[in-house]
């Protein structure tokens, strides 16, 4: 069974030392790494090639500095969350889901809520938010209070049909 | 696909008296089914932004009300996940009562359930014996926590009811009643032709797309992979308590009644166990009002698989990020693979087998690609089509 508290180890050993930038192992069976962007999709693979193939799912989140996007990644027992960090303004990440085609979903999720660019998807429209709902209002943005987000939804409709 | 003989054909959104609305584009060539695009979010209620705005304790209440069907499942997730990133944990008796609880939750879903599958092949009169014993489980959830659904049992660092002997005695009273029904329905649905007819064979899910497309719970066992978060990542009191995980390997429609039936017998093994060995003591530890800066990534087997919830702590008493993944989700691309290949006639029966919380087959359009011909069916239509066009079928 794959290890999760030495998945740092064999990240750097991979992709080299200044690739991994956190790691804890939090509790039995439970593993968070951080990786820059550029090492994103190796890292996927790496993982996926130690036996952590299952998906569960992508959690984005605006710390308000900067996005973290996370692929909970793990083989039923474990999870190792894997987490890189961009920077608010265009979020950018190539899309993973050639290596986990059950990512498609999730990616669109992420898209939708934070406005991560996943490149390479074949398809980012919406799939949580409702037609209409206006372009560039990413919900889970910290930039956007509930009451300015009904704010903006209660506003006139204009030309193109978006509030 | 040729121009002229292909078709799309919009299924959903929306009966808002039922459950989770979703629409689904199919691709159809004459009566097979080509390609399946799917559509959610019609019921998003923006309920993670809705949970950095409230405190832990407020959101015991909102988590609750994430799904009607298995909210203890989401609660039992969340109690346990604001407790790893608190640092304090329940106390064993708290943990076998949440056990318990789950497990009774789980047969009432999946008894809801057997009763859908009935319904969406004609055989209504196992869909209303189904749901008549349904309401025995319901009553025993209703005798533990007051409620039938959204029973409130837990807050966090433990739970908020004991169960005392004389409702022990009750319920144990009522799992006999209810082996007796599953078994019943074991023999019924691995016999009556009419369910084989309709359900060997049907939306078959090969193990090797089930794990590439990350599928959960009894679709992703029904291929034939015995993965069961209870026992592989165990939680609440499973780790103590003997139970097999049920697997079968046809990767169809009937294989997926098959792990269902199967998980609801073993499920009243589990709370009978957890009865007999439910440890003395406190049902609830002292949980602190703020929770330092932390994550947790916490998960629960609900009866439709693997749920998962990620926290974010923030040195205060709401949290920075609280991130749900519901096991439908995980499971909608595993849908559309059982669905391209098949029938039309299959789509009700199929859509159904992944438990979906879902039930927006209501209103459908019938468009032929270049846009010459447009005509409305009902999700009750479609249904009906399935039916009859079995019969003619012979």
């Amino acid at each position: 069974m794959p290890d999760p508290s030495s998945i740092a180890d064999v990240l750097k050993e991979k992709l080299g030392a200044e690739s991994v930038l956190e790691f804890k192992a939090q509790r039995q069976r439970r593993a968070y790494v951080t990786v820059g962007p550029a090492f994103i999709k190796d890292a996927i693979r790496i993982l996926m090639e130690a036996g952590f193939k299952h998906l569960s799912t992508i959690t984005g989140l605006d710390t308000g500095s900067e996005i973290e996007v996370i692929y909970h990644l793990g083989d039923y027992s474990n999870v190792v969350s894997l987490r890189t960090k961009l920077q608010r303004d265009s979020p950018e990440l190539p899309s993973c889901i050639d290596l986990l085609p059950g990512a498609s979903l999730y990616e669109r999720e992420v898209h939708d809520l934070l406005g991560v660019n996943f490149k390479g998807h074949p398809d980012l429209s919406p799939l949580v938010l409702p037609e209409g709902w206006p372009s560039g209002l990413y919900p889970l943005r910290k930039n956007h209070t509930i009451e300015d987000i009904t704010k903006r939804l209660d506003a006139p409709l204009n030309e193109g049909g978006q509030p | 696909m040729s121009k002229g003989t292909s078709f799309e054909i919009p299924i959903g959104p929306q009966h808002p008296a039922l459950k989770e609305p979703e629409s689904f584009t199919f691709v159809v060539d004459g009566e097979n089914v080509v390609d399946v695009k799917p559509r959610i979010g019609y019921n998003h209620r923006g309920i993670e932004k809705a949970l950095e705005a409230r405190t832990y304790l407020q959101n015991l209440y909102l988590i609750e009300r994430v799904c009607g069907i298995c909210s203890h499942a989401h609660v039992f997730c969340y109690s346990q996940n604001v407790e790893e990133a608190a640092g304090i944990e329940a106390p064993p008796r708290a943990k076998y009562i949440r056990t318990i609880v789950a497990e009774l939750e789980r047969i009432h879903s999946h008894l809801l359930w057997v009763g859908i599958a009935a319904h969406e092949i004609g055989f209504d009169t196992l869909f209303m014996y189904a749901w008549r014993d349904r309401e025995v489980v319901m009553d025993l959830l209703e005798l533990i926590s007051g409620n039938r659904v959204n029973y409130a049992m837990n807050t966090i660092g433990g739970v908020r009811r004991d169960i005392q002997s004389d409702v022990a005695e009750e319920v144990r009273k009522g799992l006999q009643k209810l082996e007796e029904r599953a078994k019943y329905y074991t023999g019924i649905c691995t016999s009556e032709r009419t369910i084989l007819r309709r359900a060997v064979g049907v939306g078959i899910l090969k193990p090797a797309d089930a794990l590439t497309l990350s599928a959960v719970g009894p679709t992703l066992r029904a291929s034939g992979i015995g993965r069961d978060i209870r026992r592989d990542d165990p939680y609440g009191a499973y780790d103590e308590i003997p139970f097999n995980v049920i697997t079968h390997d046809g990767c169809d429609v009937a294989s997926r009644v098959i792990v269902r039936l199967g998980e609801t017998l073993e499920a009243i093994g589990i709370v009978r166990y957890a009865l007999e060995h439910l440890p003395e003591g406190e049902i609830k530890v002292r949980a602190p009002r703020t929770v330092a800066s932390n994550e947790s990534v916490s998960r629960v087997e609900a009866p439709r698989g693997e749920l998962i919830h990620y926290i974010r702590s923030n040195d205060t008493d709401k949290p920075e990020r609280y991130k749900i993944r519901s096991p439908t989700l995980g499971n909608i691309l595993s849908v559309c693979k059982m669905l391209v290949g098949g029938y039309v006639a299959d789509i009700p029966i199929v859509l159904a087998a992944i438990d979906p919380c879902f039930s927006c087959t209501d209103r459908m359009a019938f468009v032929d690609i270049e846009g010459e011909r447009e005509w409305h069916m009902t999700g009750e239509e479609l249904r009906r089509y399935g039916i009859k066009w079995y019969e003619a079928k012979g």
